[in-house]
Formats: C-alpha cells, sequence, structure tokens
C-alpha cells in the first residue's frame, strides 16, 4: 500500500545535520510543509543518539578564528578541499553553539564551559596552535532536538528509510520511503531534499564479524551516498578512507579527544607514541599502521599515570555520554582505567566513507547546495565541508534547511508523468526479496559484500586487489542480490541496504584506482605508487554517474582564497626486506618436462577423478 | 500493540537484555525508541529482542526506561 503525499522539503535522515535542517526551513518560512524521513528514530537516530561530549573542529572566536580553522584543514586535506565552504562552515560554528544552547534550554557556562570572560574554553590539540574542540556536557542533544524539530509541525515519519529520489528535468522531484514496521509506502512530490542521511558506515568489516558491531551507527550504510549519485549529484573523495581508532572489539572510539586533553596517553606496546599528529589525520594513522608492521603492537591508552581525578572525570564523560556501553565492556573484561595497558586500542576494520570523520562524500558548495537543483546535503554524507564532525552536521545543516526554504519559496512543484505507474513498479522491483519463497538470508550476503570490501580495499592499497575489489561488486551485485531472500520489512531494508554498500564499494575502489598517487597519509596509501604526485595538488577525483555506470574525473578544487600549508609531515615506508636466498644446491627436483606418472593417469582415466570409495580387496 | 510474528521469532531465545516483568510496565519506551529496531512487544507485552543482531549495544533502551526494569547483562557479540 502506497500514500502520496506533498512536501515543500522532504529531509532525508533525522540525526543532528537532518534534525537543524528541519527546525532552519520552518525558522525561514513557518508555512513550509516539511516532511522527516528517518530510518530510525528521530529522538535517538544518527551517530550522537545517546548524545555527545564535544563539538569538535569548532571556530569559536577569540580562542579560534575562521580562518584558523580554514587553516587547518588546508593541512589536513592536504589540499583537496573547498576553502570557502570551510570557511562558510567556521563562521556559523559560533550561531551553532548559540543554537544548541537555545534549543536544549540550558543556560551559557552549563552546556559548554566558559572562563571568567564569558568566552568559551576550547581545547587546543589539533597540532597547529589553535584550538578547535568545545567539550559540552550534550547526553540529551538528539532527543532536544528532536523535541525541536516535532513542536515546529513538520511531518516526521519515524522507521521510514528514503530509498529512491525523483528528478524531472535534473531537478528534485520527489522521494519514495517505506516503513520496516508496517510495509507501507510514502511518496512525496517536493520540490527540495535536504539529505542528511549519515556517513557510510558499514563498509568493511570488524574482527569480530559482528555486523552490527560498527564504529560509525549501523543505520547509516550508505544509503544517501546511492541516492544522491543515482539523482545525478557528483561524489569527491571517495578514495580517501575512514578508517578510526577504537576500542578493542567495542565499537567505541577511544575517544582521545576526551581522554587525551585530560593526560591519557596512546602508546604502543613499547610504550613509543604512535600518533604522529595529534588529530586522527591520515599522518596519524600511517604511525598506527607502523607500530603494527613493526610488530610493537598492541596499542593501549594509559591512564594509570592520571590523578584519581583525572580518571574519574574520564570515566564520568565516557560512560554517560554517546557509546556508554564501554562501562559494562570494560567491566566485564576487568580492564580499569587505573592499571597500565588495560585498555587495548584497535586500528578499525569496518572502513568506512565519512565527511565528518574525513573528507569524502556528496559534493556540495558553501551552501551545501549540489549539482542537482533542489539537493542540499549535510552532515556526515556531505564531501564539501572536511572533517565536519558533530559541530558541521550542526551548523552546516541549519544553513541548508535556510537555503532549501528559500528554493522552495521559488520553485514549482514538478510534475511526474505516470506517476502511479512508476510507484507500483518500484515498489514490486523494491519487494521482489520479500516475495521469494526462498534464497540467501541478507547477513550472509552482507558479509560477503563487507568481508571483499575489507580484504581488498583496506590500505595499503595496490591496483590489482582494487581491480579484485570491484569484479566482486560486480559479481555480488549480479550472482547475489538477484538471490537474497528478506523475511520481513525490517529485513528488505537490509536487502536494500546491501545494494548501497555494493555501490559505495565500487566507488572507493574505482576512485583508488582512478588517483594514481598516495596522498593523505594512510588513507589512500597506493603501494604501486607511494607519492604525492604533484599533478594531482589541489585536484579532486569526481565520481558520478556517467552513461556506462561510474564514471571518474580529475577536478581542480576552487581556487584557494588562503595560502596555508597543504603538506603534512610524513614519509611513507619503503616495504622490502631481504627473506634470505633459496638454497644454491641441491636444486629443487622440478618436472617441467613432463609428468608421466600423471600423464598415465590421465591416459587410463581422462580427467574425471576415478570412484575409489575404498580399495578393493579380494576374499 | 503488536504480537510476536506467529512463531518466527524466539521471545526466549538467548538475549543480552534482561526485562524484569516485576518493573515493566509494558509502556513501550524502548520499543519506540529503539534505534536498531531491535526491540519489540512479545506476545505476553512485554519487549523482547526480536532483531537481536542488529543490537548496536547504544544502551538507549536501559536510559530510556523510566522504571529501570531493562539490565544489559554483556556485550557478547563485541567478544565482552
Amino acid at each position: 500500500m502506497y500514500h502520496i503525499k506533498q512536501a515543500d522539503i522532504v529531509i532525508i535522515g533525522g540525526g543532528a545535520a537532518g534534525s537543524m535542517a528541519a527546525i532552519y526551513a520552518h525558522r525561514t518560512d513557518p508555512n513550509l510543509r516539511i516532511a522527516v524521513l528517518d530510518k530510525s528514530k528521530l529522538e535517538t537516530s544518527g551517530a550522537a543518539g545517546r548524545g555527545m561530549d564535544g563539538l569538535n573542529n569548532m571556530a569559536i572566536p577569540p580562542a579560534s578564528e575562521p580562518e584558523d580553522l580554514v587553516q587547518f584543514y588546508t593541512l589536513i586535506t592536504e589540499g583537496v578541499l573547498d576553502q570557502e565552504a570551510s570557511y562558510e562552515f567556521a563562521k556559523r560554528c559560533p550561531r551553532a553553539v548559540a543554537d544548541l544552547e537555545e534549543i536544549m534550554n540550558r543556560k551559557k557556562g552549563d552546556l559548554f564551559p566558559v572562563d571568567e570572560k564569558g568566552n568559551y574554553q576550547l581545547i587546543d590539540m589539533h597540532g597547529i596552535g589553535k584550538p578547535f574542540l568545545l567539550p559540552m556536557d550534550g547526553e540529551e542533544m538528539k532527543r532536544a532536538m528532536a523535541q525541536a524539530v516535532r513542536s515546529t509541525g513538520a511531518a516526521v515519519y519515524d522507521r521510514t528509510p528514503a530509498i529512491k529520489i525523483v528528478t524531472v528535468d535534473n531537478r528534485v522531484a520527489g522521494v519514495l520511503g517505506f516503513n520496516i514496521r508496517n510495509g507501507e509506502y510514502y511518496f512525496f512530490k517536493t520540490k527540495a531534499v535536504c539529505m542528511t542521511a549519515g556517513c557510510a558506515g558499514r563498509m568493511g568489516l570488524g574482527n569480530s564479524g559482528y555486523l552490527a558491531g560498527t564504529y560509525e551507527f549501523p543505520g547509516c550504510s550508505g544509503d544517501g551516498h546511492a541516492m544522491a549519485y543515482d539523482a545525478g549529484a557528483e561524489l569527491v573523495n571517495m578514495e580517501c578512507f575512514q578508517l578510526s581508532a577504537k576500542l578493542k572489539d567495542h565499537m567505541g572510539p577511544i575517544c582521545g579527544f576526551v581522554a587525551g586533553p585530560r593526560g591519557a596517553r596512546t602508546v604502543n606496546r613499547v610504550g613509543e607514541k604512535s600518533w604522529i599528529h595529534p588529530y586522527s589525520s591520515g599522518d596519524s594513522r600511517l604511525g598506527v599502521w607502523k607500530s603494527y608492521a613493526e610488530g610493537k603492537d598492541p596499542l593501549f591508552m594509559n591512564m594509570d599515570h592520571l590523578p584519581e581525578g583525572n580518571v574519574k572525570v574520564i570515566e564520568k564523560i565516557l560512560f554517560g555520554t554517546e557509546r556508554t556501553s564501554r562501562r559494562l565492556f570494560h567491566k566485564n573484561r576487568g580492564q580499569d582505567y587505573r592499571r597500565p595497558k588495560s585498555v587495548e586500542v584497535e586500528f578499525s576494520d569496518d572502513i568506512s566513507i565519512c565527511g565528518g570523520h574525513n573528507s569524502s562524500g556528496v559534493l556540495s558548495d558553501c551552501n551545501g547546495a549540489t549539482c542537482v537543483p533542489g539537493l542540499y546535503v549535510a552532515g556526515d554524507v556531505d564531501g564539501g565541508v572536511p572533517h565536519s564532525m558533530l559541530g558541521g552536521a550542526i551548523a552546516m545543516g541549519s544553513l541548508i534547511g535556510l537555503r532549501a526554504a528559500q528554493y522552495a519559496a521559488n520553485a514549482d512543484m514538478a510534475s511526474i508523468d505516470g506517476l502511479k505507474h512508476w510507484i507500483h513498479d518500484e515498489i514490486e522491483t523494491f519487494e521482489a526479496p520479500l516475495k521469494r519463497d526462498r534464497g540467501l538470508p541478507t547477513h550472509l550476503v552482507e558479509t560477503k559484500a563487507r568481508s571483499r570490501i575489507l580484504y581488498y580495499l583496506k590500505p595499503p592499497k595496490n591496483p590489482d586487489r582494487l581491480n579484485i575489489a570491484l569484479w566482486w561488486m560486480e559479481r555480488i551485485r549480479r550472482e547475489d542480490l538477484p538471490r537474497i531472500k528478506a523475511a520481513d520489512y525490517h529485513d528488505l531494508l537490509k536487502a536494500h541496504e546491501i545494494k548501497s554498500i555494493l555501490l559505495v564499494g565500487e566507488m572507493m575502489a574505482g576512485a583508488s584506482l582512478f588517483r594514481d598517487e598516495s596522498r593523505w597519509g594512510y588513507f589512500h596509501w597506493r603501494l604501486d605508487i607511494p607519492e604525492k604526485k604533484p599533478d594531482w595538488e589541489g585536484c579532486w577525483v569526481v565520481t558520478r554517474k556517467g552513461v556506462n555506470g561510474i564514471e571518474y574525473v580529475k577536478r581542480n578544487v576552487p581556487p584557494y582564497k588562503w595560502d596555508f600549508s597543504t603538506s603534512m609531515e610524513y614519509k611513507y615506508p619503503e616495504l622490502s626486506f631481504d627473506a634470505g636466498m633459496p638454497p644454491a644446491k641441491p636444486s629443487p627436483k622440478r618436472l617441467e618436462d613432463g609428468d608421466s606418472w600423471t600423464l598415465g593417469h590421465i591416459e587410463k582415466e581422462g580427467m574425471d577423478t576415478p570412484k575409489r570409495f575404498m580399495p578393493k580387496r579380494e576374499g | 500493540m503488536e504480537d510476536a510474528d506467529g512463531g518466527r521469532f524466539n521471545e526466549s531465545a538467548y538475549a543480552w537484555l534482561e526485562i524484569d516483568p516485576e518493573r515493566c510496565n509494558k509502556c513501550g519506551i524502548c520499543v519506540d525508541m529503539c534505534p536498531m529496531d531491535v526491540l519489540h512487544f512479545g506476545r505476553k507485552g512485554y519487549p523482547y529482542m526480536r532483531y537481536r543482531d542488529d543490537c548496536w549495544y547504544c544502551d538507549v533502551c536501559t536510559f530510556m526506561c523510566p522504571r529501570q526494569a531493562i539490565t544489559m547483562t554483556e556485550l557478547p557479540y563485541l567478544i565482552s
């Protein structure tokens, strides 16, 4: 069963970015009809469903100016960025802070720390001498945002993922979604879409093999990237993978941004600091990889040297916000922050594509606009503002709500020919996995796809592995997708998500092949070309839909407004060593001239193997 | 209130969320708030982990329960 509805703006994904987009669209024009589609539940969905302990990468004067943040972004992206888009975000940081205080009804100094002059107290840990991390006591953030969204009168559709954006004459015209609890479909005729569906966080596979044990919120499976691509949007930096440092076996980050500034040290087993850069950039990950390669793993987060007060502060924050099950995890493992080498750190295997933690995603400009009229992006799906984290989701989510509202005010609702037939056909195709009598369980196909992605795409990369990854993505799409059996509507969403995982995996492999250099430290380390090339300076790989499938294009980033450094200080290692020589004599006896004994068997038996179940014995 | 689906789901299968029937008043907040759609009502009206293998261990259910009726006992898939 389906329903056809009308909305001036449809927001896909009700995380922090989507919630702020809804709030700002309503503020801009209270008469707008706004629909928010959330795969999950608005109050708890997304990466910050249990709140967050800080707003990261924020420029809050007088501690840090917008230009300072652009300087930092220019460095960690090694110049592959749109400085103007980053500057637009940086300018909006103070407003994002004020918005959160208002939405959460918290006084200044209560939600964020301030000094005696009333200035926000940010933490300097990004390595360029300016503070960008604003601590936050924000457990209830997401629920407060949801309350604010619902109070606007926006129509909120929980448990209703969007599955398709429809365009007419290359501009946004509609969105199809379905409810995973009751199987009802909704088609929204609309003028504008705010795409805030989060990262592609289910790409690789953690070593526990547990599909939902991801660093990123497991509901974020790259559907936003897939839908935007399908609608004609461009994506960038799909070769710049995110590999996170997290608690060994737990899905939580090590929270270096909480524990680090309070004195914790993340070191390898011989006590060396593995992080090159204090921020989680590609050079730091190269340092982590080095510890593993040199046999100096495991890594540990040590806090045993800290005064009890510091440890309690860290526990108060980490056990009460974001990934709170870490308390139980530590308890059951007998881990204690007060003991050395007690907390093991893991170099995550669940590779992701994330504009918040890194710089890949759907390309947007300084207004969050994509190349598809009416389609705006913000948050982890956005590749326009790199490393934007939660602060970026809030600031840029607000901006796209504003811009989408302005766009919708001047746009007509597109007429869609043959809509009912289209919806009918689309639903029939979409529900095929549900209607099969039998087939492959979704979890097996997802495991197959993600284990291939992990094995063939995890850096360091080489072209043969990347090509095999492409082969697997195509093969799974061709052979396994038509045979998936979904058990119910909840499971049907899984079948749909696998399509997104395969498409994003293909983009990751293809873009990694296309950028024939190495860059961003570990994130795009090509073993066959272990160096940055001058002709790739300031260039994106743009990934987009072509006539014959995905196409990749090299494009200069917009001209720099500031002449900041674009080079991090690291060097790709030369990987070669002498494993010894084979013995000179006696040389192994080879059968290069023919194996007459086996040839004799072939002559007698042909190529089939005789079925000698048991030796025949006489008598 | 929805019922479990015709025996396809095993309500008594191993689960790491313990629901205390003495405390639980079947209000459904946990079923409503679970971000991964793991929790559903069972035949007797108590929540259970219908889609157990989608649990992210996010702790929303235990935190949001106003009657402290839910306990997360372990994190088995996270090899605790």
